[in-house]
């Protein structure tokens, strides 16, 4: 048993996707450069205003002036979209059956062979493909048939649901018109015609050769002596012949599933506020999420690339010449999100895409946006009992895209220790299902046995103005002002030091203003731990200082606490 | 009227503490009030040492962007546990809507709502200890008692550490902190200055070299300031708490050491 899924008016299909209000509208798809601008696909409400395939652009124009009652809608062809709307169809097509054969971008054929088990009688299958076809926003035909020709003509001539039992296909596809028989023939296999017009050439030759002979369908080109037929129209015309009876002549090629998930959208035109683009980043990520699902996948990272309008900058005159979109001269703006975990949530993605866009907003107004996938399984782990309390993934991600936004970026996450003598750290992502530690384990009682002081590091370091005495400080007082804090200053208690280090000396980084940060840059200080004597309270405080070696100059870095 | 139920209460990472207040209570709002060097940092260590090591998620919002890893990772906190949000006074960008600079208070309050509202955590730490009182005490009532709110029905244990008591009667517990003695290697210093034992006042005279001198630790005394921890609470030594009513000030309190480990 194969059956087969074919969207007619795929053109249009591929723009309604997307643009699922356009489904209620007459839709017109043009394609080719002015002047030569036709239309190339319809949908049903289109030919009802007496639209046709062929009309020029300004032909057209007329249905879609704003004074009708209900405009038509003119759209210009998009490959990309029409690539989607195909990856979609395959991803639909690869969840029901690993064998599909892509036989068009409007056109797929499968193998169900075996499948009644899991899918259950044919009327069935037809029914839960048609439906998975809706879910992922195609209209479609679904035929099913014991070979895969009559499974295509019955796709192709029938509107809806079609099964035809085995043995019957004569029968039932006789009622069918020639022409769905011959656009069928176009594509099949074995015809090494030099060119697209060659075929279209014999095509019309053999559909007036039947139309003068009084053949017009099927069965009538079924009952032809085979023979006669052989010698008028060759070997072409007893192909024909044997596809109208519904005998199976191909065999199927089946195809890879894709594993590029990709939704794109071609603005008409630019947008420059998020709030729009919200609705569209939206429709997007439900695509990608639709598809996502019906390969059982999740995404472990969304690409997001948002094509940017040539901005004209005051300087430059805006002539009419210079205001025509180059394409060439287009930015980009493209960013990347990263998940600890594969994740399947349009809602999560959304909100995701919304804040690093607005920490990130483009430059310039959006012509075209466009969403990338990595595919990934989907997370599978059960909760235990008796386990911790930990963040949910998904609103963990959200969470911490929203701290970022009022902290910055790279301010919140997990202290990653390196391995340096200056005790620096670099700031990696929080995740709520962190890798084991390598830190030394220790036991409940050691934890609640062992409080130990801490430091409390001062960012910046404070510039000090200190006395000494024999080579140890004996009095200190803040250089500038300390922000928020009460200044240090004051009589030195005590004193213990100096504890020399030096490192990165190595490197021929020698910016201050680096030190601390990724990049490593030579450092040398002796160290002092004072205790000073607070004038106000009369208490004592415990303060780590330093001298910097290669300027002299004293800063406090720490408190302990 | 009937008595609200004890809330449950988790190890603080200092058996003392433990002792003297029941351990920290989930789903409460628990301030630890000290000056510098008076072993507030310590405890929040401990605590979180102790939160991370029972394989909880932990947050620390940290105003003044003065956390130590290091100090953390040798007291015994799992790192990986810990999201660390270190807010700052640096304009986050150019241009935009959120271009407004936040100070650090509006910052820790925001992300602490966040973080409380994602839930899951079993400890958030809010850390204020460099925040002067005065702008401490300009957080309006109405956020103290929205965090309380948000905790109450999880078994997050919100830490609030700072130099003065400023949630007032939302907080369900509060404690104070100060040192009593810095112990070095050949002195002790009271407050005051007043030396204990060892060399004479002020800076050491003695002959031993000066990097000689170590620093041990600091004791500290800690005191209940008010608890509203229902009387039926038992302490982890399992003596009866009935002392512990909301308000007036306690005058119990105990000493713990805080060691440097070196």
């Amino acid at each position: 048993m194969f059956a087969c899924i074919y969207i007619p008016d795929f053109p249009v299909e591929a723009m309604v996707r997307t643009e699922p209000l356009l489904r209620a509208r007459a839709v017109a798809v043009l394609e080719g450069k002015a002047p030569l601008v036709r239309v190339v696909a319809l949908n049903e409400k289109a030919r009802r205003l007496g639209m046709q395939i062929g009309m020029t652009k300004l032909q057209v124009a007329i249905f879609a002036a704003p004074e009708e009652k209900s405009p038509a809608i003119l759209r210009q062809r998009s490959p990309e979209r029409e690539e989607s709307a195909h990856s979609a169809l395959l991803d639909v097509a690869h969840a029901f059956t690993p064998r599909v054969e892509d036989t068009a971008a409007d056109m797929l054929l499968l193998d169900l062979a075996g499948l009644e088990r899991l899918h259950g009688a044919q009327i069935k299958m037809a029914r839960k493909l048609a439906s998975r076809v809706g879910v992922v926003g195609l209209k479609g035909n679904v035929s099913l048939a014991a070979n895969p020709d009559a499974a295509m003509h019955a796709a192709r001539g029938f509107n809806g649901i079609k099964v035809i039992p085995a043995g019957k296909e004569a029968q039932q596809l006789g009622v069918l018109r020639l022409g769905v028989l011959l656009d069928a023939f176009e594509i099949s296999p074995g015809k090494n015609l030099a060119t697209a017009r060659d075929r279209e050439k014999q095509r019309e030759q053999i559909l007036d050769t039947l139309a003068r002979w009084g053949v017009r369908d099927f069965h009538t080109l079924a009952q032809l002596p085979e023979h006669a037929l052989a010698s008028r129209l060759g070997e072409a015309g007893v192909h024909l012949q044997r596809l109208a009876r519904g005998a199976g002549m191909r065999i199927l090629a089946p195809c890879e599933p894709v594993s590029h998930f990709e939704e794109v959208m071609e603005l008409e035109s630019s947008v420059e506020t998020l709030e729009p683009l919200s609705f569209i980043l939206n429709r997007l990520l439900e695509q990608l999420c639709t598809r996502l699902e019906a390969r059982a996948l999740a995404a472990q990272e969304l690409h997001l690339r948002l094509q940017l309008e040539r901005r004209v900058t005051d300087e430059e005159t805006p002539t009419a010449k210079e205001l025509i979109t180059d394409s060439h001269n287009m930015g980009h703006a493209e960013h990347i999100l990263r998940f600890p975990v594969a994740l399947r949530d349009t809602k999560v993605f959304l909100k995701l895409l919304q804040l690093e866009l607005a920490t990130h907003p483009p430059r310039a107004p959006v012509t075209k946006v466009s969403i990338t996938a990595q595919p990934a399984p989907p997370r599978s782990a059960q909760r235990g009992l008796f386990l911790p309390i930990s963040p949910e993934v998904e609103k963990l991600e959200i969470t911490l895209a929203r701290i970022s936004s009022v902290v910055g970026e790279r301010r919140a996450g997990i202290a990653r220790l390196l391995d340096s003598h200056r005790d620096s750290f670099r700031m990696d992502r929080f995740t709520a299902a962190p890798e084991e530690s390598q830190q030394p384990h220790l036991t409940t009682s050691d934890i609640a046995k062992q409080p130990s002081l801490a430091l409390r590091l001062f960012r910046p370091v404070w510039q000090l103005r200190v006395k000494l005495a024999k080579g140890r400080p004996v009095d200190l007082a803040t250089v500038g002002s300390s922000g928020d804090r009460a200044e240090l200053g004051g009589r030195i208690l005590w004193s213990a030091g100096p504890w020399c280090s030096s490192g990165d000396w190595w490197t021929e980084n020698t910016k201050q203003e680096n030190a601390g940060k990724d990049q490593p840059c030579p450092w040398n200080r002796e160290e002092w731990d004072i205790a000073l004597a607070n004038e106000n309270d009369g208490g004592v405080a415990l303060y780590r200082i330093y001298r910097d070696s290669g300027n002299g100059n004293w800063f406090a870095d720490a408190s302990y606490d | 009227m009937r008595e609200r139920a004890a809330p449950l209460t988790v190890s603080s990472g200092v058996a003392a503490l433990d002792a003297l207040i029941g351990g920290l209570p989930c789903g409460a709002l628990t301030e630890i009030a000290g000056l510098d060097s008076s072993g507030r940092t310590g405890v929040m260590i401990a605590a979180l040492a102790g939160a991370t090591h029972r394989q909880e998620m932990c947050a620390l919002v940290d105003a003044s962007d003065s956390f130590d890893p290091v100090s953390a990772t040798t007291t015994g906190v799992n790192l990986e546990r810990l999201l660390w949000v270190r807010c700052n006074d640096i304009p986050r960008r150019k241009s935009g809507a959120l271009s407004a600079k936040l100070g650090r208070l509006e910052q820790v309050l925001k992300v602490t709502d966040l973080l409380l509202q994602a839930g899951g955590f079993g400890m958030v730490v809010l850390d204020l200890g460099d925040i002067a009182p005065e702008c401490a005490r300009r957080v309006p009532l109405t956020s103290w008692f929205r965090f309380r709110r948000a905790v109450e029905p999880t078994a997050t244990v919100l830490l609030l550490v700072e130099q003065e008591p400023c949630a007032k009667t939302c907080a369900s517990l509060v404690v104070r902190l100060e040192r009593e003695v810095v112990h070095m290697r050949d002195l002790a210093l009271c407050n005051g200055g007043r030396v204990m034992t060892g060399g004479a006042s002020g800076v050491p005279e003695s002959n031993a070299a000066s990097h000689a001198a170590l620093l041990h630790g600091i004791r500290v005394r800690v005191e209940v300031v008010r608890s509203s921890i229902p009387s039926s609470a038992k302490t982890a030594l399992g003596r009866d708490t009935r002392w512990m009513q909301r308000k007036p000030v306690q005058s119990a309190g105990v000493n713990f050491e805080l060691r440097a480990k070196w």
